[in-house]
């Protein structure tokens, strides 16, 4: 790593034009479609990974039930569990290689820290719950379905975005 | 053309893991390289500070639209071989709400969160672990929010065909927003924070050109575009043609393959009504009525396998047919029905006729383990056999069973006798309560809807055996029987001897209240099948073609007593009082041995087959002769004539015979 100091010296490189990354991510998105015939997603992979935790602990009561139980005995076996597995690797890649992974915990420079976890830890609750009820997240709902111009998915994009802009204030604290 | 991994059943395969696993690598790459690695960069859309979010989103979606739209459009591609996402318009409203708050709360989504845990972000990890939580909190409220879940579910929709716009045009006006949005987008972040980079940029200028462009390329190019939703029913021709060539049928071995090896496509409808869905369905079926079959199926149209059957064919055809008019492509029939289920899956090896070659042998052996449980499986028999049902039980059968939750205890025995001492859990049923004057008639049994919401009042569902304890009156027993077979409700039986061999077997005795659970009582209201009107009986009586036994006591049935409008008898009437059935010794009412019985009706019906049609004066009594001939004796074409003689007596232009 040492010679080419012209490489080494500088820090982070810069995003990608945002655009073009939309680019990237529609293709990505179009090539799914074409080869599997289905959209990308995200909120089922972390679901399926939560039902196979649960179902280590406690496997009766998780068969018994009625949402993860329709998911059989082997939840991870399933698409949407590898692209997650396949997101975190690609995210990783992309990351070493762009000089962008930094262990910390993100939060404004005055931010107290238990504000940050508290807020990162009851929001990651309730999107768990809300991607559950609505049947996908950002990735399998409002990017999916909204290029299908899918109406409830569509109108699952704008209320995201209306919850968020209604939320967003009263948590502002946490980036300054 | 493509076949994708849904077209072709295949999104379970490994093959599709593989897709899926390099697909979500190239989803990780876009993000990260979006810079959606950061939840203080993703969370600046909601402080107008940062606005890439909004960018990459509409690119992304903008961009995968126009590539799909012109790849349906050219038919490089077809409907068919995509998921299309169903609208539920409460569950995505409300679950986009609730989703917007924890998303400006913790400043990630899951996808994102994936990234940023790729990317060294601790508040990531606990992202994605409150995330898993919160999947589960959902996993344990459904029972509760399962209305939710469902609520405004519509099926497949597109906003295009709710705007009454065609998709092309949706399409263009859809870039159009877009390019608008991206400029506004860099305004406002000039104004917030300063930056905007690509306002006025030579990069947007171009980008927003081509936009543009593509779009009405797209809106002009094809005016063949195909609409998924409009996907046009196969037409007459095309659904003969399929008909003849029996595309229409799933065989009921391939459907036992396909539902063994846990099929998740398969959507497999019960057409039969509730009751005989309730006492016995293909495991893994859904009851839904025909005509609520478009709505229920429309989140499933042309994805997956839909497998219509009934006991025959005849319905699952016509609704087949109904449902491929409709632009279903993908809904089949069970050949044979659940009767062809049965023999060709179910039957056992030792009971077929045909030689069964022994790795056909192996495969029934694994379909009755699989559809009707281990010989030793813990699963809760019913407390009554089929063949049992409708028979007489002994008190020591009942001892034994008094614990069962599937088994509920009726005493018809007045009020204070039962107040003051009762088989422990029963419930007292006035059998008077049963009737009512239904077409002004008295003394009628209420409609079977009636019944059943008795029956749920009682807690008795149609999995519960019912136990009728009489008294001396053995009518009253069998009057609550004959409610029960209004309704289709098939499992109970008449304990034997009744309350007063009970307590001379010094059963356990009770005064407490029973403990009731109310339920729906699904009904089925072609159950009765063997309540006859005067008009039929009329028929029988002009024609001679049943025997007419009137059960009321001689003297009534001569005319010699006369309690109605007139006295006598149907004309062709013949007379066996329901008295001469039972017996009484020692204070215990019960009904004569099977055998004395049986020589006394070989006498008055020629053949177990010959149409029977019992009445009395109100009904009552003839519940008995009917419970008799029916249950007892396995008469095979019992009728019960309810209006009895008040009712003809009291029809001046019915003819009367009044000499014996």
């Amino acid at each position: 790593m040492n010679g080419n100091g012209s490489s080494r010296s500088a820090g982070p490189k810069p995003y990608m034009n945002p655009y073009l990354a939309g680019v990237v991510l529609g293709l990505t998105l179009l090539a799914s479609f074409l080869v599997l015939g289905v959209g990308l997603g995200a909120s089922a992979g972390i679901a399926r990974l939560g039902a196979s935790l649960q179902g280590c602990i406690m496997p009766g009561h998780v068969q018994a039930s009625e949402y993860f139980g329709s998911w059989g005995k082997a939840p991870l076996r399933y698409y949407l569990v590898y692209m997650f597995a396949g997101t975190l690797l690609g995210g990783l890649v992309s990351a070493v290689v762009s000089r962008r992974v930094q262990p910390q915990l993100e939060r404004g420079p005055t931010a107290p820290r238990g504000l940050r976890i508290l807020l990162a830890l009851v929001g990651g609750v309730v999107v768990g719950f809300a991607s559950r009820l609505a049947s996908g997240c950002t990735s399998g709902q409002a990017l999916t379905g909204g290029a299908m111009l899918a109406t409830g998915s569509l109108l699952f994009l704008v209320s995201v975005f209306a919850g968020g802009y209604a939320t967003a204030y009263f948590v502002r604290r946490q980036w300054q | 053309m493509i076949t994708t991994f849904f077209g072709s059943d295949a999104l379970g395969s490994n093959g599709a893991f593989l897709v899926a696993l390099v697909l979500g690598f190239g989803f990780g790459v876009a993000l990260e390289l979006a810079g959606f690695g950061s939840s203080r960069k993703l969370s600046g859309i909601f402080y107008f500070r940062d606005m890439t979010v909004l960018k990459v989103m509409f690119t992304a979606m903008i961009t995968a639209m126009l590539g799909l739209h012109l790849l349906l459009a050219v038919g490089v591609i077809t409907n068919d071989q995509i998921y299309f996402l169903p609208t539920v318009y409460g569950a995505q409203i409300l679950g986009g709400l609730i989703f917007g708050v924890g998303f400006a709360m913790a400043g990630w989504c899951p996808g994102t969160a994936a990234v940023g845990v790729a990317s060294g972000r601790l508040d990531a990890v606990i992202f994605l672990v409150g995330a898993m939580v919160g999947s589960v909190l959902f996993n344990e409220l459904y029972p509760t929010l399962a209305p939710v879940y469902h609520w405004g579910d519509v099926g497949v929709k597109f906003l295009w065909a709710a705007l009454g716009v065609s998709s092309n045009v949706f399409v263009l006006v859809f870039a159009w927003v877009a390019v608008v949005a991206f400029w506004g987008a860099e305004w406002i972040e000039k104004k917030v924070a300063g930056t905007g980079v690509y306002l006025g940029s030579r990069f947007l200028k171009v980008f927003s050109i081509a936009i543009l462009v593509v779009g009405v390329a797209q809106a002009i190019l094809p005016s063949a575009t195909p609409t998924p939703v409009a996907t046009a029913g196969a037409g007459e021709p095309a659904l003969l043609a399929a008909v003849e060539a029996g595309e229409d049928h799933i065989e009921p071995e391939e459907l036992a393959d396909r539902l063994m090896a846990g099929d998740k496509t398969l959507v497999l409808v019960d057409i039969r009504t509730p009751a005989e869905f309730a006492a016995f369905h293909i495991p893994g079926a859904v009851n839904v009525s025909v005509s609520e079959l478009p709505d229920y199926l429309a989140p499933h149209k042309n994805q997956g396998t839909i497998v219509l059957y009934s006991n025959g064919m005849t319905h699952p055809a016509q609704a087949r047919d109904a449902l491929a008019r409709l632009g279903f492509n993908n809904a089949y029939l069970l050949t044979d029905g659940l009767d062809g289920f049965m023999r060709r899956v179910l039957k056992p090896v030792s009971l077929r006729e045909a030689p069964v070659p022994s790795d056909l042998g192996a495969k029934i052996r694994a379909w009755r383990l699989f559809f009707l449980g281990s010989p030793k499986s813990s699963a809760p028999q019913p407390a009554l056999a089929p063949a049992e049902a409708n028979k007489l039980v002994l008190p020591e059968w009942l001892a034994q069973n008094l614990s069962r939750q599937d088994v509920r205890i009726i005493d018809v025995r007045p009020q204070p006798a039962y107040n003051s001492g009762h088989i422990p859990g029963a419930v007292r049923v006035d059998p008077e309560h049963l009737r009512g004057v239904v077409g002004g008639v008295s003394s009628m049994l209420l409609p079977g809807d009636m019944i059943a919401r008795h029956l749920g009042l009682l807690g008795i569902t149609p999995k519960t055996t019912v136990v009728i304890v009489p008294s001396e009156k053995l009518q009253d027993a069998t009057l609550v029987a004959i409610a029960l077979e209004r309704v289709g409700h098939r499992r109970y039986a008449i304990l034997d001897g009744g309350w007063e061999r009970w307590v001379a077997e010094k059963r356990p005795v009770d005064t407490a209240l029973p403990e009731v659970h109310p339920t729906e009582y699904p009904f089925d209201p072609k159950a009765d099948t063997f309540s006859v009107d005067y008009r039929t009986v009329l028929q029988h009586s002009e024609r001679r073609t049943a025997v007419l036994l009137d059960v009321r006591p001689a003297d009534a049935f001569s005319g010699k007593k006369v309690e109605e409008a007139r006295g006598g008898h149907i004309p062709g009437a013949v007379n066996r009082p329901f008295t001469s059935d039972v017996a009484t010794t020692n204070g215990t009412t019960a009904l004569k041995p099977v055998a004395e019985l049986e020589q006394a009706y070989a006498g008055l019906i020629p053949s177990k087959d010959s149409p029977v049609v019992v009445s009395c004066r109100t009904g009552h009594q003839a519940s008995q002769t009917f419970y008799v001939l029916k249950h007892l004796l396995g008469y095979r074409n019992v009728m019960w004539y309810d209006g009895g003689w008040t009712e003809w007596a009291s029809r001046p232009e019915l003819p009367v015979e009044s000499k014996p």
